[in-house]
C-alpha cells in the first residue's frame, strides 16, 4: 500500500480486468475515482458505444435543434429540411469555436460567432466569409463539414455513436436494451414534455447509474420520503417479487416483477378488462399493459415493473414515465438530464397530472431524489483516499443464491429476491468494454449472460 | 403579474396602488417587507412548521425549468405553467416537504445544512382589496457537511393576502432562479 504503484499503474488487459471480480462480486474502488481511467472511459465507452441524444417529440420541425453529449463532446441533434436527424459534432472546423450556444432553439443553419463560417442542417460547409478574397479561393470546403456521428434510432430514441466499426443500434441494444426502452411506448406512442431538470452531482457517474438496480435503498435512504406521506415503500418495493434481465454489452433491467402466474391471469383479459381493472388499482399503481406489450417487451419483459438501463448511463425509470440521463463531467462529477414522459394521444389535463405528479419524484428537488445524491457523493469521495480505494466494495447481494432463466425470445433473467445481480453485471460489461481494443474486440470478448446458478 | 414591467396606470388592477399617496405606499412596503424578513428568519432557524402556517390553503409554489435559449427564443427561456418544473407545490406538498425534514430520516438535511435566506429589491407591483403582489431578488446560501456550498439566486413574484398572526399569508410564489443546470446536489431547501 501506498508505495506509488497505483499511481503509475498502466492500464492494460489483465489490470483492467482485475478491477471487478463477478465471482466474488469484489468491486476495486479505483473505478470510482482515478482520473486515467475516466480519460479510458470517455473513449472506451461512451465513443464507442451508443449514446442517447434525444426522443424525436423534441425535434417537431424543421430545423429544431438541441445539444447533447457523447461523454463531454458537444453534439447538435437537429432534424434538417427533409426531416432527417444529424448528429454534428459543436465545434467549428476552423478555430473550435462552438457553433450553438443555446442548449435548443430552431436555426436555419449554424453560423460560427468567431468569423462567420456558415453551415447547413446537414453539417455541409456552406459559406466562408472572404473565401475569395483572404483564402484565394483556396481552401476546400467539402473537406470541412461539420464532424458528424452516426445516429440511429429505435422507437423514435435516437441514440449516436463517433464509432464507424459500432454495430447497428438495434444489434446494440439487443433484446435487454430493446426491452427497456419498449417499457416507455408499452402504451403507444409518447412524447417528451417541455423541460428537461439538469443538475450535477459530485459523485462518479456509475455509482448514479448502478444505484437504479438497488432496491434495497429505497426503504433507508427513502424513509423520510415515505414519511412525508409522498409514497408508500411497501407499495413499490416488492423485496420478494424481483426480476433482474441480463442482456449483452452491459444492458439490464432490475426490480419488481408481476409474478408469472399473475401475468397468465392478465394474458387472458382483453384490452377494455385491463384499462378497468387499472381503473380500480390504488392511486400510482403502474397501468396494466396492453396485448400489444408483450410482443414488444417479450412475454417475460412485459411483467417487469423495474427499471431499466440502457448501456452505459440512460436510465428508464420505472413504468417508463422519466428517464435520466448521467453525464460523466469527470471522475468525481455527474451531470443529471430528467426527461418526463407523457402518452401523446392522452387529453392535455392528464399530461399535466402526468407531468405534476413527476415533477415530485425525481430531479432535485424530488421528494424521492434529494435523498440519494449526498449517499452518491460521499461514497464517491471515500474511493479518493488511499486507505478508502484499497478497501474495495462489496457487491455480494444473491450472489450465488440465484437461477438464471432464458425466457422464449432468449431474455436472460433471475426471478427472486433483492439483489446485486444488476450492479454486478452492469461492472462486469464495464470492463469488457474498458478493455476491448476496439468494437471488433468487444464483440469478441464480451460477456454473454451467465446461465446456471448465477 | 410575472412581469418587470411596472403596472401601467390605466389597468384597472393597478390603478388603486398608482394612485396611492406615497406616505401610504411605504406603509404597506414596510409591512411587506417584515412579513419577508419574518418568513426568512424562520426558514434560517429551520421553523418549517412554523413556516408552513404562514402559507394560505390555495398557495401555488412554481418553481419552472430554465433554459439557455438565444435571444430570438427568449420566450422560451421559462418552462409554463403545466409542463416540467423543480417545484410545483400546492399547500398538500408544501406539508409534505415540512414532513420530510421533520421525519428524522431526511438524510440530505441531515447533519442539518446551514442556510441563510437573503430577500432584497422588494417592489410592490399591486394592491388589490387585500392581496398584494411584490417583486423581489432572492438569494439563498447554504452550506453543508465540510465544504458543500450552494447558493441559489434569482427572481420571484409573491402574492400575500392580508391575514394570519405573521399579518400576511403567502398566497403565491413563483421562484425564477438564474441557472439553467442547476450547480447542486439536491434543493433539500424551501426558498
Amino acid at each position: 500500500m501506498a508505495d506509488g504503484a497505483q499511481v503509475a499503474q498502466v492500464w492494460d488487459k489483465a489490470s483492467i480486468q482485475a478491477l471487478f471480480d463477478p465471482a466474488t462480486g469484489w468491486l476495486d474502488r479505483r473505478v470510482l475515482s482515478d482520473p486515467s481511467l475516466y480519460q479510458l472511459e470517455l473513449e472506451r465507452i461512451f465513443a464507442r458505444g451508443w449514446n442517447f441524444m434525444c426522443h424525436d417529440s423534441q425535434l417537431k420541425a424543421s430545423g429544431d435543434y438541441l445539444i447533447s453529449y457523447i461523454g463531454e463532446d458537444q453534439i447538435i441533434v437537429v432534424r434538417d429540411e427533409d426531416g432527417e436527424v444529424h448528429a454534428l459534432l459543436n465545434t467549428c472546423r476552423h478555430r473550435g469555436n462552438a457553433l450553438c450556444r443555446a442548449e435548443q432553439g430552431r436555426a436555419k443553419s449554424f453560423v460560427c460567432s468567431y468569423h462567420g463560417w456558415n453551415y447547413g442542417l446537414d453539417g455541409r460547409l456552406l459559406g466562408v466569409p472572404g473565401l475569395g478574397t483572404f483564402y484565394h479561393g483556396d481552401l476546400d470546403k467539402s473537406r470541412l463539414g461539420l464532424a458528424k456521428a452516426r445516429i440511429e434510432s429505435y422507437l423514435g430514441f435516437h441514440f449516436a455513436t463517433l464509432a464507424p466499426d459500432a454495430p447497428p443500434l438495434h444489434d446494440f441494444l439487443g433484446v435487454t436494451g430493446r426491452t427497456g426502452l419498449a417499457m416507455v411506448c408499452a402504451h403507444g406512442d409518447v412524447e417528451v414534455a417541455e423541460g428537461v431538470q439538469k443538475n450535477v452531482i459530485d459523485c462518479n457517474w456509475k455509482i448514479a447509474v448502478d444505484n437504479l438496480f438497488d432496491w434495497y435503498h429505497v426503504p433507508y435512504s427513502h424513509a423520510s420520503a415515505d414519511a412525508s406521506g409522498f409514497f408508500e415503500v411497501a407499495k413499490i418495493q416488492f423485496p420478494k417479487n424481483q426480476m433482474v434481465m441480463l442482456g449483452e454489452y452491459g444492458h439490464a433491467i432490475g426490480g419488481p416483477v408481476i409474478p408469472r402466474e399473475m401475468q397468465d391471469q392478465i394474458d387472458r383479459l382483453t384490452d377494455e378488462q385491463r384499462e378497468e381493472m387499472s381503473r380500480a388499482q390504488q392511486e400510482n399503481a403502474p397501468r396494466i399493459r396492453p396485448k400489444s406489450a408483450t410482443e414488444l417487451m417479450g412475454s417475460e419483459g412485459v411483467r417487469s415493473q423495474g427499471h431499466p438501463n440502457i448501456f452505459p448511463n440512460l436510465w428508464v425509470t420505472i413504468s417508463g414515465t422519466q428517464m435520466c440521463l448521467r453525464l460523466p463531467r469527470g471522475p468525481s462529477h455527474t451531470e443529471l438530464w430528467w426527461y418526463t414522459l407523457v402518452p401523446k394521444a392522452a387529453p392535455p389535463a392528464a399530461k399535466r397530472d402526468i407531468i405534476r405528479r413527476m415533477n415530485h419524484v425525481f430531479g432535485p428537488a424530488g421528494l424521492l431524489e434529494q435523498d440519494d445524491g449526498e449517499n452518491w457523493s460521499q461514497s464517491t469521495r471515500s474511493a479518493r483516499g488511499v486507505a478508502g480505494r484499497e478497501l474495495g466494495q462489496a457487491l455480494v447481494m444473491g450472489l450465488g443464491h440465484d437461477e438464471m432463466r432464458v425466457g422464449a425470445s432468449g431474455e436472460h433473467y433471475i426471478e427472486g429476491l433483492i439483489s446485486e445481480h444488476g450492479q454486478r453485471w452492469l461492472y462486469r460489461a464495464w470492463t469488457d468494454w474498458m478493455s476491448a481494443r476496439d468494437w471488433a474486440d468487444l464483440q469478441a470478448n464480451h460477456a454473454q449472460p451467465p446461465t446456471g446458478v448465477v | 403579474m410575472d412581469t418587470l414591467e411596472r403596472p401601467k396606470p390605466d389597468e384597472t388592477r393597478a390603478k388603486t396602488w398608482a394612485d396611492t399617496q406615497t406616505a401610504e405606499r411605504a406603509v404597506v412596503q414596510y409591512e411587506v417587507e417584515q412579513f419577508l424578513y419574518t418568513e426568512a428568519a424562520l426558514l434560517d432557524a429551520r421553523r418549517y412548521r412554523d413556516w408552513l402556517g404562514l402559507l394560505a390553503q390555495d398557495i401555488e409554489y412554481w418553481m419552472p425549468v430554465r433554459r439557455t435559449v438565444t435571444s430570438a427564443d427568449i420566450d422560451r427561456e421559462f418552462t409554463k405553467p403545466g409542463e416540467v418544473a423543480y417545484f410545483d407545490d400546492d399547500w398538500a406538498y408544501l406539508e409534505m416537504r415540512v414532513k420530510k425534514l421533520e421525519a428524522g430520516s431526511a438524510w440530505s438535511e441531515d447533519p442539518p445544512s446551514r442556510s441563510r435566506h437573503f430577500v432584497s429589491n422588494v417592489r410592490v407591483l399591486a394592491v388589490e382589496g387585500d392581496e398584494i403582489t411584490l417583486e423581489a431578488c432572492f438569494h439563498v446560501y447554504r452550506t453543508r457537511l465540510e465544504r458543500d456550498v450552494d447558493q441559489w439566486v434569482g427572481r420571484r413574484v409573491d402574492v400575500v393576502r392580508r391575514g394570519g398572526a405573521a399579518g400576511f399569508l403567502l398566497v403565491k410564489r413563483h421562484l425564477f432562479l438564474d441557472q439553467t443546470v442547476i450547480q447542486s446536489t439536491n434543493m433539500s431547501t424551501i426558498f
